[in-house]
């Protein structure tokens, strides 16, 4: 096996290392990014609702936090760092509910506090006004303090746009690599992978709900990581006039996230469902469900499980939980020089901008030095969405590429145009094309176009299409030919 | 500059190809079909099992030859189609937006329109099954195209859930390409297909129904490892403790199907929640006039032979409206489903002419009696959900018994269930 250096190895391209990479890519450091994984943002980044706080949507934001900190930090770049990206990011607005005016108190508190601390004033309306704004809501809600600022991104795609252009910029993308074993020298790690060894000077360590095992290869794990499950659903597209903004009640109980958001497509998500687990696992249950979608109903009564065409769990990875379940950690550990840990069990996708710069105070404070890149390019294009586009646009696209004039997939109206460009950007697998262009995210979910997207994928990577997978590893959608169990003489028990 | 033609018809399944023929025959000059798929035939080609065509033709076929049947009399009475092109857009006043790789972008305006776009099956996430997010769980269609258009296996040893006809179907199907069907699972105390491929695909290849069960919990990392079954309660819950571990390395979904009609939604077409499909009279036409619509998008039929009759109707009408720009509306009497009928199509009859209705009931029961309206009783051995029921109504009989608003349909059991 080959040995590989580096200057800065990044572990885990989920949303945080996403961020870290292409940080650094702003700088002449030789950096390594590994993934496990076929592609990148699916450790928890995936499994999320996409909301970008503002850091002042719950008291529990206390400023001596940590994690407000890099909320705050990365409050004013989340957009800008969004409009270089071309990813989508959209000012939905939050409404934070009461269904009993004994809350109303804490309302008002919030409110003072969010003034108090600069970030403008949340207006207070009470249920008529609120029902005005938002017709679906339920009429057993007393009202709700409004914050503009909330914004919804999809942090798969955020991540995905990260690493592209980070990769762009000169770092070192290697998939399906896993971390199995680290070993710290004075001067460098040396770090075992299944695709052998790297040396590199500094390790990142962004290994989402694996964060804790990958520090105690070094003994670098002096912190326990509280492993919460938390179930999420989507709603059918039919449902996306149920409500504009994101709906949140305040919590009635600690830890109870009960919240219906739109998404950047449209979609609503509610959710969300918390569950305190051992890792891994994220199988839904239908506790969990149940009792999600009876949540849902209290904001919306309408909500239907009729309408719930997926659902998936992930895991909010909290530290310190005795102070609250919030505190998060993004620094050098304190026994091994030059490896940083980043955790942030919630709302990581909103602080990752401000967590990637906290990494880089991190490094220029241990001396590494950060001579800018002079071939940076902060840009990135999206892949265009034709079932977004004008009329003139799509015909002038479909003109430059007839491909696009293709609908593979009619739920979402995706071209073979989109999902060439997605595989040419890196989708290897089915949910690779579905996570970045969304082929089968729709109500039919992949039941039209699974087989064709099989067969264009086959054909673009020029791999039997017994070969594509979903997600990698066994996952072949279509592992046999027909005739072939016969010849074999297989299943006659 | 959008294209001129009488009468376009979206979708070319068995519903499609009739409704254009139809249309020809009626007389109206230039019938355009419109297809997303690679060929003519929605769901027929991967459908290579008998048992079409029974009623329609008198004689035994499989799908791609009763499909061929109707190609061949398309083409014959110069049908045009645009195949893998998408019908993106429908507004109310018929204008079709379209696009494919060959054609571009296009824009049509029809004399009138049939809708023909067929159904989607039920996924996965819309039953909510909890567990695990592996590969190896599709739908019964989905499976059925890749065994039989594109030759391939999605997995050795099956669990179907929902014994639709689709499901049953596959469960031989898989058998005789050697594959282990382990079961067919399904909710209702009944079957949800046609009592012929019960027989002649579960039982006559010894794989079990389990009624009244539910898989409650889907097994596996990267593939499908296994499947919990459970049994259910009368308001279908499943019971603790019944649970079971069928190891599998697929698990197809055979649970209904949902008419297509995002585009009907689009155009303001009403849609009766108890069919998923358009509200039609009895020309086939929906609430936006010039608009009609046939087969599986108004109701999910079992035979396509009463698909392709269905089809041919709004055809024909779709032609006179063509002709002479509009079809009066025959929405004087409402169908109302009365006792135990789920659905009752059309919703609306004009109260003078001969109708034939389709129904379904909700229970199934021995010894049932078919009320429509103080009109006509009609006795059944048996009813069953899975069993569309077909009545003639006769114009000159309601017009005796002065039907005038609504025409209640009920179906009066004497046996038990
Ligand atoms: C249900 C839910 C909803 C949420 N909603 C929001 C929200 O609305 N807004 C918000 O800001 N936050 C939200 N969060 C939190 C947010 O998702 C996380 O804070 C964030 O995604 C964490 O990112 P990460 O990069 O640390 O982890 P991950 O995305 O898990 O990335 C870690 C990566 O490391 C890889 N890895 C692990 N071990 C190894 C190894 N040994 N070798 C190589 N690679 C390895 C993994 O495969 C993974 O890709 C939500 C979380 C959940 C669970
Ligand atoms: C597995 C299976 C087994 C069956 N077995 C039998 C049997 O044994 N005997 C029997 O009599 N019947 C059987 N049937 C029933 C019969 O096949 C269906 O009733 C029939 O195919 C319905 O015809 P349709 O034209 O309404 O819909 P479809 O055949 O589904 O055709 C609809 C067409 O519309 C197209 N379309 C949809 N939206 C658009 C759009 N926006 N733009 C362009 N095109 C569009 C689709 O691509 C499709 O080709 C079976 C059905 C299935 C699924």
């Amino acid at each position: 096996m080959p040995v590989m250096e580096t200057e800065v190895l990044i572990i885990g391209a989920g949303v945080l290392g996403a961020a870290t990479a292409r940080e650094l890519s702003r700088y002449k450091v030789d950096v390594t990014l590994v993934e496990k994984n076929v592609d990148v943002g699916w450790g928890i980044t995936k499994a999320n609702v996409g909301v970008v706080c503002q850091g002042r949507d719950t008291l529990e934001f206390r400023p001596e936090y940590h994690r407000t900190r890099l909320l705050w930090r990365a409050l004013p770049l989340m957009e800008p760092l969004c409009r270089e990206l071309d990813v989508p990011f959209k000012k939905v607005g939050a409404y934070l509910m009461i269904r009993d005016m004994t809350k109303k108190e804490k309302l008002d508190k919030l409110a003072r506090r969010t003034e108090s601390l600069g970030l403008g004033s949340d207006t207070y309306y009470p249920y008529p006004e609120l029902k005005e704004r938002e017709p679906h809501i339920s009429p057993e809600i007393k009202g709700g303090l409004y914050d503009h600022a909330i914004a919804v991104v999809h942090p798969v795609y955020l991540t995905q746009a990260l690493v592209e252009n980070a990769v762009a910029n000169g770092v070192r993308l290697m998939l399906e690599t896993e971390v199995e074993d680290i070993e710290a020298g004075h001067t460098e790690f040396r770090v075992r992978t299944n695709r052998g060894e790297i040396k590199a000077r500094y390790v990142i360590n962004a290994a989402g709900e694996w964060v804790d095992r990958i520090a105690a290869m070094v003994n670098a794990d002096d912190f326990v990581l509280f492993p919460i499950k938390g179930y999420v659903g989507v709603l059918d597209r039919n449902c996306s006039e149920l409500a504009g903004s994101l709906l949140a009640v305040l919590p009635e109980e600690p830890g109870d996230m009960n919240i219906v958001v739109p998404t950047v497509e449209g979609n609503l998500l509610f959710g969300i469902q918390l569950q305190i687990n051992r890792r891994h696992d994220r199988s839904t249950t239908a506790l969990m469900a149940r009792r999600a979608i009876e949540n849902a109903r209290k904001i919306i009564p309408e909500i239907s499980e009729k309408d719930v065409i997926n659902s998936f769990c992930g895991y909010l990875m909290f530290r310190n939980f005795e102070i609250g379940w919030h505190e998060c950690e993004v620094a050098m550990s304190a026994r091994v020089p030059r490896f940083i840990n980043m955790t942030i069990g919630y709302p990581g996708v909103s602080a990752s901008p401000g967590a990637a710069l906290e990494v880089l105070d991190i490094l220029r404070k241990d001396g590494l030095a950060l001579e800018p890149n002079p071939k940076f390019n902060p840009y990135r294009k999206d892949i265009p969405d034709f079932s977004m586009l004008s009329e003139k646009e799509r015909k002038a696209l479909i003109r430059k590429d007839p491909r696009y004039g293709h609908v593979v997939c009619r739920c979402e109206t995706v071209t073979e145009g989109e999902i060439v460009e997605a595989i040419r950007r890196g989708a290897t697998t089915l949910d690779g094309v579905k996570f970045r262009v969304r082929p089968g995210t729709g109500r039919c979910q992949g039941g039209f176009c699974g087989p064709r997207v099989a067969r264009i994928l086959a054909r673009e990577l020029g791999i039997p299409e017994t070969e594509v997978t979903k997600a990698g590893g066994a996952s072949q959608q279509v592992p046999l030919r027909t005739k072939q169990l016969l010849e074999e003489g297989g299943g006659d028990g | 500059m959008a294209e001129r033609v009488d009468v376009a018809v979206i979708g070319a399944g068995p519903a499609g190809l009739a409704a254009a023929i139809a249309a020809r025959e009626r007389g109206a000059e230039r019938v355009l079909i419109v297809e997303r798929a690679e060929q003519l035939g929605g769901l027929l080609p991967q459908c290579i099992h008998n048992g079409f065509g029974l009623l329609y033709f008198g004689r035994d076929m499989t799908g791609p030859e009763y499909e061929k049947a109707f190609i061949g009399r398309a083409q014959s009475l110069g049908v045009e189609a645009r195949l893998e092109t998408m019908v993106i857009d429908l507004d109310a006043e018929r204008g079709i937006t379209a696009v494919s790789r060959r054609h571009g972008y296009m824009k049509f305006k029809p004399g009138a329109v049939v809708l023909a776009m067929g159904c989607r099956e039920r996924a996965r996430g819309a039953l909510g099954i909890p567990g695990t997010r592996p590969a190896g769980v599709m739908t019964a269609g989905t499976c059925q195209r890749f065994v039989n258009v594109e030759g391939y296996m999605p997995g050795s040893r099956y669990v179907i859930l929902g014994s639709g006809d689709i499901g049953m179907i596959m469960a031989r199907r898989l058998t005789l390409e050697g594959a282990k069907v382990e079961a067919v699972v399904e909710i209702m105390p009944w079957p949800g297909g046609l009592i012929r491929n019960e027989v002649q695909c579960l039982h006559d290849f010894g794989i079990p129904l389990l009624l009244e069960h539910t898989v409650t919990f889907i097994h596996g990392e990267e593939r499908v490892e296994g499947v919990t079954v459970s049994r259910v309660d009368a308001e279908r819950r499943p019971i603790a403790g019944t649970e079971k571990l069928f190891p599998c390395d697929c698990l197809l979904i055979s649970a209904g199907l949902i008419p297509e009609n995002e585009l009907s939604r689009k155009a303001g077409v009403e849609l009766d929640p108890a069919t998923g499909g358009p509200v039609v009279d009895q020309n086939r036409q929906t609430v936006v006039p010039g608009i009609f619509a046939g087969g599986n998008v108004v109701q999910v039929h079992d035979l396509v032979d009463w698909v392709s009759w269905e089809a041919e109707a709004a055809g024909r009408s779709a032609a006179a409206y063509a002709d002479k720009g509009r079809l009066k509306a025959a929405t004087g009497v409402r169908v109302v489903p009365g006792k135990n009928i789920k659905y009752v199509v059309p919703q609306y009859v004009s109260g003078k002419d001969d109708v034939t209705l389709h129904m379904r009931v909700e229970r199934p029961g021995l010894k049932a009696t078919v009320k429509v309206g103080g009109v006509l009783w009609k006795r059944y051995r048996t009813v069953r959900p899975s069993e569309m029921i077909i009545l003639e109504v006769k114009g000159q009989a309601m017009k005796e018994a002065g039907i005038k608003g609504e025409l209640v349909v009920d179906c009066e059991l004497r046996g038990g269930d």
